[in-house]
């Protein structure tokens, strides 16, 4: 009978041991190996060296940073605002704005990929030619490195945004009534109340969708990947696209090794320090 | 990359030995041997686009003298199936296509980096066809006395181009001797006719954008790696031929091509451009494009880079190979030889999608002699043989080719979209591929 417990993880257990503590383990012990191809030298910390020294390596990390300093809290912002939209008694036709936005989130990468593609193409693509119904000169999407930028971020945020709302949705719809209706008892307006009950609220799962952004961006490689391949001259190349490359473009999996775990370390030192910031105080 | 068999390649570059041996009296077609007839089992090709249309074509034709062999062609489209092949081979042959199309860019680094990968076609029979092939061929295919991959396309340096625009504009495209005059003649193209004489995928949206900088090296005998496999990027020839593609950006004759094929193929619906700097193999694409053009195009070798130099570079070639964990190597190896040794096969493939043959008794066949209607009665498959039958500078593209193609293209995007000196964009690269791949920079 002591067993039974056991037998029933057993299943998960032994699912995640297969697909995922084997990679984990695996690979490192590959990024101790100059790898080429099938070929495979021991090389001790040699993988990680050249990290330092690689000046692509820095490039997809400064890019990783930007999309992540400057994406996430805007996405996040704007489904805070969208939570809260989604939750006013003033919206009509609440169901089908919630699945609206959240419909971007079960689009699968390649109808993705080929859907912003259409869309952003600098030749004749829908948006180019929609503003310039206005008058706004033709803009290189994809061509040219700010703007190459920015078109990753709007397919990023396109794409996330509806979920995060959802998550703080759940959140808003738990929250008691009781201190809303105290704080306008004391004579808080609509913008004290968001201030001071909505986002105090909304505490625990932000923490969570900072985490998750956090993350989902250092490891980003579908976007760059589908709309510009990581350029115009490496612009958009992202930690997750070099790893790729390494791995299945150049056959160097040592390396692309190497490249994951020192993402995971970056991804374990931005998560302790989030906790402490945003994490429950008591 | 073995020294010793580049050493033993320039040499024959050099005296051009193999072309004797099979531009003379023309190879004997090679008959499939007993290992061919008896092969059996069910095998699956893997192609891309045009090459795969045509072997489909080709295998009733397979059946009917191999009986016991089904073959199954997939088209799993370039560049997908580079990703697909590394993956298989990665996973030790698991879920590949026991006969793979391979260009040569990526075949040395499967041959090198996945020992095994792909099968010795030694035992089979494959040192038969040894002279069959253009001069250089075989050297490509074989390394250390094992061969790969059976040859199938070998493409020249071309330079398609609408006759009637530059005849509009008072140009003689045939009497342009240099890259540099045909900047001027493009100058004057531009001023009479609008339109701007080629096009470049200059963010490089795509991983080939960097086809006519690396035609450009070919010209002048080089490439991003010598013969030992040392980096000769920023060579003076690698930054001759950027500075060439600087100058033809600043003179404003350069269409933009984001996003790549699309791009290109929707120029040349649209009359975008008036030139198109590619290989052998793309005369089909721009007749199969814009086949209401018949007569307004014609095609040329490319102008040399320096007053005097080369004008003929087989830029590229494309194999078959059979998987080395494939369980029917022989019906594999059956089908391969099938295709690529018969020279009626050969000729059905450049008919049908204009694929130039590596074979060269396939250039018997009258249809390479043939006035072309599309290209204003010019004999378009003796201009490239005439090419081929010139010495070769064999190519070595190294295993290290896709790191130094990415390279390449980010210091061309870098000339073309922030007008950067090519000279310093070409040291940068080279520094680069040498920190990753550990090769010297020969400087």
């Amino acid at each position: 009978m002591r067993l039974a417990p056991y037998l029933f993880v057993l299943p998960a257990v032994a699912l995640f041991a297969i697909f995922k503590l084997y990679p984990i383990a695996w690979s490192f012990v590959l990024s101790l190996f100059r790898t080429d191809g099938a070929l495979q030298t021991f090389a001790g910390t040699a993988n990680y060296e050249r990290l330092a020294g690689d000046p692509l390596f820095w490039t997809a990390l400064r890019n990783t940073a930007l999309i992540m300093v400057v994406q996430v809290p805007l996405m996040l912002g704007i489904a805070i605002a969208l939570a809260v939209a989604f939750n006013s008694p003033l919206l009509k036709l609440k169901a089908f704005f919630r699945l609206g936005f959240f419909l971007p989130m079960v689009t699968g990468l390649v109808a993705y990929g080929i859907l912003f593609g259409v869309l952003l193409n600098p030749q004749g693509g829908l948006v180019n030619w929609f503003l310039g119904l206005f008058g706004v000169p033709e803009i290189p999407w994809l061509t040219d490195t700010l703007w190459a930028r920015i078109a990753v971020g709007l397919a990023l945020t396109w794409h996330y945004t509806g979920y995060n709302a959802v998550i703080y949705l759940a959140r808003l719809q738990a929250l008691p009534q009781d201190h809303y209706d105290a704080a306008s008892v004391d004579g808080a307006g609509a913008w004290r109340r968001f201030w001071h009950v909505t986002l105090p609220g909304l505490r625990p799962v932000l923490l969570l969708t900072v985490v998750m952004s956090t993350i989902g961006t250092l490891q980003l490689f579908d976007e760059p990947y589908v709309l510009t391949g990581g350029g115009p001259d490496n612009a958009t190349l992202t930690l997750g696209m070099y790893l790729y490359m390494n791995g299945f473009r150049y056959f160097d999996f040592g390396y692309a090794s190497a490249i994951a775990y020192a993402l995971a370390v970056i991804i374990a030192i931005l998560g302790i320090v989030q906790f402490k910031f945003l994490g429950d105080k008591s | 990359m073995d020294r010793r068999r580049f050493l033993q390649l320039s040499a024959l570059a050099a005296g051009g030995t193999l072309l004797s041996a099979c531009g003379g009296g023309g190879a004997q077609p090679v008959k499939a041997g007993p290992t061919g007839t008896a092969a059996t089992g069910e095998i699956t090709v893997w192609s891309w686009q045009g090459p795969a249309a045509m072997m489909k074509e080709l295998v009733p034709a397979f059946t009917k003298e191999f009986p016991g062999v089904k073959v199954d062609v997939q088209d799993i489209g370039n560049p997908a199936i580079w990703d697909k092949i590394t993956t298989g081979l990665a996973a030790g042959g698991q879920g590949l296509g026991d006969v793979l199309h391979i260009g040569v860019d990526y075949l040395p680094a499967y041959i090198e980096k996945f020992p095994d990968g792909l099968a010795d076609l030694v035992p089979l029979g494959a040192d038969k066809h040894k002279a069959s092939f253009a001069q250089g061929m075989w050297e490509t295919v074989s390394r250390d006395g094992k061969v790969y991959a059976l040859p199938w396309e070998a493409n020249s340096a071309g330079f398609y181009y609408r006759a009637d625009l530059f005849e509009k504009a008072g140009v003689d495209v045939e009497a342009v001797q240099t890259w540099d005059e045909m900047i001027e003649a493009g100058i004057k193209l531009k001023e009479k006719t609008g339109v701007q004489l080629l096009g470049i995928d200059k963010a490089a949206t795509q991983a080939d954008s960097a086809n006519l900088f690396q035609a450009l090296m070919q010209l002048q005998d080089a490439f991003y790696f010598d013969m030992q496999g040392n980096i000769t990027l920023d060579s003076p020839a690698g930054v001759t031929a950027l500075t060439i593609i600087k100058k033809l950006n600043d003179a404003g004759l350069v269409a933009d091509y984001g996003g790549g094929w699309e791009a290109m193929i929707g120029s040349i619906k649209k009359g975008g451009v008036a030139v198109q700097p590619m290989p052998t193999w793309f005369g089909g694409i721009i007749e199969e494009t814009v086949p209401a053009e018949k007569g307004k195009w014609k095609v040329r070798l490319p102008p040399a880079v320096t007053q005097g130099g080369k004008t003929s570079a087989v830029v590229n070639s494309t194999h078959l190979a059979v998987t080395g964990t494939s369980k029917h190597r022989e019906a594999a190896f059956a089908f391969a030889e099938f295709v690529l040794t018969r020279p009626e096969n050969q000729v059905a493939i450049y008919k049908g999608k204009g694929i130039a043959p590596a074979l060269m008794s396939a250039y018997e066949d009258p249809a390479f002699h043939q006035a072309s209607p599309f290209f204003s009665g010019q004999k378009k498959g003796e201009i490239f043989l005439d090419s081929l039958k010139q010495p070769s500078y064999v190519t070595n593209y190294s295993a290290d080719y896709p790191r130094a193609l990415k390279a390449v293209t980010d210091a061309q995007t870098k000339v073309l979209l922030k007008g950067a000196d090519p000279a310093a964009v070409l040291k940068e690269a080279a520094d680069l591929i040498a920190g990753q791949t550990g090769r010297k920079v020969l400087r």
